[in-house]
Parts: C-alpha cells; structure tokens; sequence
C-alpha cells in the first residue's frame, strides 16, 4: 500500500455567500493520479488554488506527507500548478524557462534540465523563444518547468482547453504516460469526462462544492451514485431520481422478449455520427430532457419515434457510494 | 498596392512636417559648429573642450540629470507599483496628474516658494518652533549641487513616470504572479521574472524622454540653478545671446554634443530593445 502524500479534510470555501467547496474530503496516495470532472463554473479551479495555496480555506485543512500545511504560503508548498494557458515567460527560451522553474525553487541541476528537455521532446527547440512554438509544445514545457521544480504533487487546471482537437488527443495520451514514468501525484481537473477517464487512475465527480462519487471509470458507469452522476457520464437515460437505464438496453422497436416493457414517447431531432456509429438525438417530453442515443440503423421515414426499455433493465443509483 | 504605399507615406506626412522646423534647427546648428560662414574648422570643439567651463558644466549636466532621472523613475516605479488598483480609478488618477498640467518653469516657481530659505516650508517649521531662524533653513534651491533643479524635474517626472507604467502595470496578468508563487519563487521573483520585462521597454523610453529633457532643458536650471557649476543649457543660452557673437559657434557646439550624446544613447537603448529577447516578448518572431 502506498502512503498517503496528500490528504485534504473537510475543506470549505466561500466568497462572500456563496459556498463553493463544501466539506470536500480525499486522499492521494504517492503516484496517484486523480481527475476531478465537472461542469464548468463548478469551482474545480478554486480547489485547484486552495490546494496551491494561492487561496485560504475558510474551514477545513490540508496535509502533505502527514505534515499540516494549511497555514503553509503557496511558494513553500511542494505543489506546482500547470495553468489553463501556458504562461510560459515570453523573453525566456524554453531552456531558461525550465531552467527557472529548477532555480526558483533552488533545485537546479544540469542533468535534470537535459532530462526534462528531453522527455517532452524539445532539445531540439532549446533555445526557442514562447513565441516561436506552437501551443503543444508551449503547454509541454510549461509542464517540464513544473517538473522541474520537483513537487510532491501537480496540479492540472484544465491544461489542454485551449489547444486544439487533434493535438489535446495526442497531449492527453503523452502528459498521462510521462507522469506514470515519473511516478508523480497528481490531480487533474477537466470538464471532459473522456479526459477524466484518460488521464486519472481514478475519476471524481466534482458538483455543488462536493464529490458526488469517486470511482474508476467502470464503477463511475455501470454503479453511478446519483442522477447527477449518471447524467455527466452521458451513458444513461434517466428516468426519476432514483432510476436509471444504461443508454444500450434501450431499443427503438419493440423487443422479442416477454418481459415488461416501459414506453416512451420521443422526437428524433438529429443524426450524427460518432465514432462510426450513427446517434439518434431524440427529445423525450415525458422526462423533460434529450437523449443521444447509439442506434443500429438510420430510420429516417419519420421523427416520431418510441423508446422501449425492458423493465428488468432498469437499475437504482447507489446513494451514498462516494464515501 | 502604389495607392497603398502612397498612403502609408501620406501618414508621415504631419511628423514629417512638424519635425522640419526642429530638423532644419539641428542641421543648421550642426553646419554652425563647423565654422560654416568662416570657414569649416574644428576649432570651436577644441575650445570646448578645453574649457574648464564648459567640462565642469557637462559633467555637472549629466550628472544632475542622471540623478533626477533615476530618482523620478524609481519613485514611479514604486509609486505605480503600490498604488496602482487604487490609481484605475479616475478621481486618484486625475490628481496624481495634476503638476503635469503646470509648465516646468512654474513647478520652478512653486519649488522655489516653497522651499527656498525664505520660503513657506521655512516660515513653518519658524513658526511651529522646529528651527529658530528661517536662514537655519537648509540650502535647497540655487545651491551648487543641484538639488533644486532635482526636486523641481522628479516632482514634475514623476506624474509622467507614472502615466508611462500605469498601463502596462494594468496589462500584466495576475496568473503570472500566482505562477511564481506556484514554482517557489519571492516577491522579489515576482518583480525580476513578471514586472521588470513587461516594464522596460517602456522603461527605456521615459528614462530616455527625462533624461533628454532634464540635461538640455534651460528654465528650469535658470531658475533654481547657481552660476558656478551652471547646466549646459545655461552656458550655452549664455554664450548664444551673450554680448559677444563670437562665442556663437561654442553654444552650437556644446548643444550637438548634447545631442550627440542622446543620439548615442538612443541607438543603444533602440539596439537592446531590439535584442531577439525583446523583440520575442512582445510576440514576434525572429
């Protein structure tokens, strides 16, 4: 069992009335890596900058390596923060920015640099000024700079949103294996859950200034703890606040067996494609909410179409999992 | 494309045609100093320079005003630098501006009533009992330091040092400061790594601009300054409408070694600025 490098307990914040973390509690273990999934506004980045340091919690305190560092200042913590935007420092070349990570924090060393450099792969880019590369390769060495400063954990806000498609693809699969090799703690937040589910050994589900339920990716799918759960993971069609069915158990015709069947009335609004699999976009009034759902074949003769789903499908939320 | 290019140039046009008449003055100044209408000679920069006079004045010129520049930007720097959430606002701004809308001999005027020997500063401290007599009143303007003529260019500077760096203090993004913090670095960290690059072509630019203005400037030193060492723009208004026409020619002189001076400067600080380094701060590519 690996220890715990850092353990946050009961942390509140607010600004002014509004109450933004309330009562949040986990623990990462040494070479963790953890996403927090929520929409966004949800106050995912105020974590992020109580966990830095660069706010105070209004209750609630943080511990690093058994060590209570809630009064500590955010440049004596051992925690780096990758931003949203690079912010890479744009008179420095990429070695000076990564170099002044290393010297801030008074950890230079020579070979350290010439690693980092070479593990996100601009050696060759060296001496480059920010402005000069493109944006992966600037938020690649904002990240080596981080690095460089050795922190105990690093904290992501939202690192690839401003990059585009194709290269947050790449970034994602890069970042995940590089903190694995480096076996570093980590908490990693987004408001993509296929981001969440690519970069974190574990997913939470970060709503209403808590964790509404923390898990891998399968239990996150197949045991949501509630409807808001269940409706950020996209696989499931909700049916009240304590039922729900798995978006592949529902069928546009009637089914061959017995059983009892639950219908439902609904609007096909659109079609796409997604993953090579056409998606009906439907509109089901009686739940008061759209559904994308898979479907086998394109029925395009009309818009109206009937939901059927098999009563023995339905599954209820496992209240109180997230504990 | 010509339509485009002639319009560009007619762009140039109202700096060209106010810079003419300051133009034609240096050009005329410099054919001057060269003896145009005695034949051209280097004789009136030799004499120059061999005077005890006007060496005594350069050095006594570049140094007050490399004192008054320094301490303006300093100020400002730590003025802007405090005060600047408070300065975004209209009303502190405005008032903070305020000595920019008197004209430098003015400001000469308030310093010399306010802080000569028989001055209001010195009737007050008489009168609150501080000091006995107003002549106990340290020497602070028409003193052969210089130290009027410094007060009266960092109190008017100063305005404009923070005029200069307001905006650009407004534009740095406070994530840089928290990105610092992240990395482990001081406050100190926060000024050399965030502020000081954001500042200094600005920087560079007002120092030039005051320090251009504080060594060849004439009223101001008249007005507060002592006839021995005196500023170069003293010596040389007086060797310019002087009794003597002779002495002509050496006003021409020692102003086109001013100006050479800030032209020197100006193409190094223009040269730095143009570093890959800076050029690449401000976005661009090499």
């Amino acid at each position: 069992m690996s220890p715990t490098t850092l353990e946050v307990k009961q942390l509140k914040k607010s600004f002014q009335e509004d109450l933004i973390l309330n009562g949040l509690s986990f623990q990462l273990k040494k070479g963790e890596i953890l996403s927090v999934v929520g929409p966004s506004g949800s106050g995912k980045t105020t974590l992020l900058r109580v966990l830095a340091g660069l706010e105070t919690p209004t209750h609630g305190s943080l511990w690093m390596n058994g060590k209570d560092i809630t009064a500590t200042k955010a440049n004596r913590r051992d925690i780096s923060l990758v931003f949203q935007q690079p912010l890479l420092f744009p008179h420095m070349t990429v070695e000076e920015n990564i170099v002044y990570g290393a010297k801030v924090s008074k950890k230079y060393n020579k070979q350290k640099v010439e690693r980092l450099l070479e593990a996100i792969g601009m050696s060759r880019y060296r001496n480059h000024f920010p402005a000069e590369i493109s944006g992966g390769q600037q938020q690649r060495t904002a990240l080596a700079r981080a690095m460089a400063t050795e922190p105990e954990v690093i904290l992501f806000d939202e690192p690839f949103s401003s990059l585009d498609p194709s290269l947050r693809q790449d970034l994602r699969y890069w970042v995940r294996d590089f903190l694995v090799e480096q076996k570093t703690t980590a908490l990693f937040v987004t408001h993509d859950m296929e981001e969440a589910m690519i970069m974190g050994d574990q997913i939470a589900v970060f709503q209403d200034g808590t964790f509404q339920q923390i898990g891998e990716a399968s239990v996150l799918h197949h045991h949501p703890a509630n409807q808001k759960v269940a409706s950020f993971m996209g696989g499931h069609l909700i049916l009240n606040e304590n039922e729900f069915v798995p978006l592949g158990d529902i069928q546009l015709s009637p089914g061959h067996g017995d059983g009892e069947v639950r219908t439902f009335q609904g609007r096909m609004e659109h079609l796409t494609y997604q993953h090579g699999h056409p998606v009906a976009h439907i509109n089901v009034p009686a739940l008061g909410s759209r559904v994308a759902l898979p479907v086998q074949q394109v029925t395009t003769d009309t818009e109206e179409v009937t939901l059927h789903i098999p009563t023995s499908r339905i599954q209820r939320f496992e209240v109180n999992q997230h504990e | 494309m010509k339509s485009f290019n002639l319009k560009h140039s007619l762009l140039f046009l109202p700096a060209v045609l106010f810079m003419l008449l300051p133009l034609y003055g240096l050009l005329t100044a410099v054919l001057n100093s060269f003896g145009r209408h005695r034949g051209w000679t280097l004789d009136y920069y030799r004499q120059i320079f061999e005077s005890n006079r006007f060496v005594t004045s350069l050095v006594f010129s570049l140094q007050t005003a490399l004192i008054a520049t320094l301490l303006s930007i300093l100020i400002g720097i730590a003025f802007t630098r405090s005060f600047y959430p408070i300065l975004e606002k209209m009303a502190p701004r405005v008032s903070v501006w305020i000595p920019m809308l008197f004209p430098h001999f003015v400001w000469g005027y308030m310093v010399i009533l306010l802080l000569s020997e028989t001055g209001v500063a010195a009737q007050l401290l008489t009168a609150a009992g501080w000091i006995a007599d107003p002549q106990q009143f340290p020497i602070l303007t028409r003193d052969p330091d210089g130290i009027g003529i410094i007060l009266t260019y960092v109190w008017k500077e100063v305005p404009l040092v923070i005029l200069m760096l307001l905006p650009v203090y407004a534009s740095i993004r406070p994530e840089y400061y928290a990105l610092v913090d992240t990395l482990g670095g001081s406050a100190w960290n926060r000024i050399t790594a965030v502020e000081l690059p954001h500042l200094l072509p600005v920087l560079m630019e007002t120092s030039l601009i005051i320090f251009s203005f504080t060594l060849s400037a004439y009223e101001v030193p008249a007005l507060l300054g002592t006839t021995f060492p005196e500023m170069v723009s003293v010596l040389s208004y007086d060797w310019f409408y002087g009794s003597s026409w002779q002495k002509r020619p050496l006003a021409f002189a020692a102003m086109v070694s001013i100006s050479l001076v800030l032209l020197v400067l100006s193409f190094i600080g223009y040269g730095y600025l143009n570093k890959a380094r800076w050029r690449a701060m401000r976005g661009s590519r090499s």
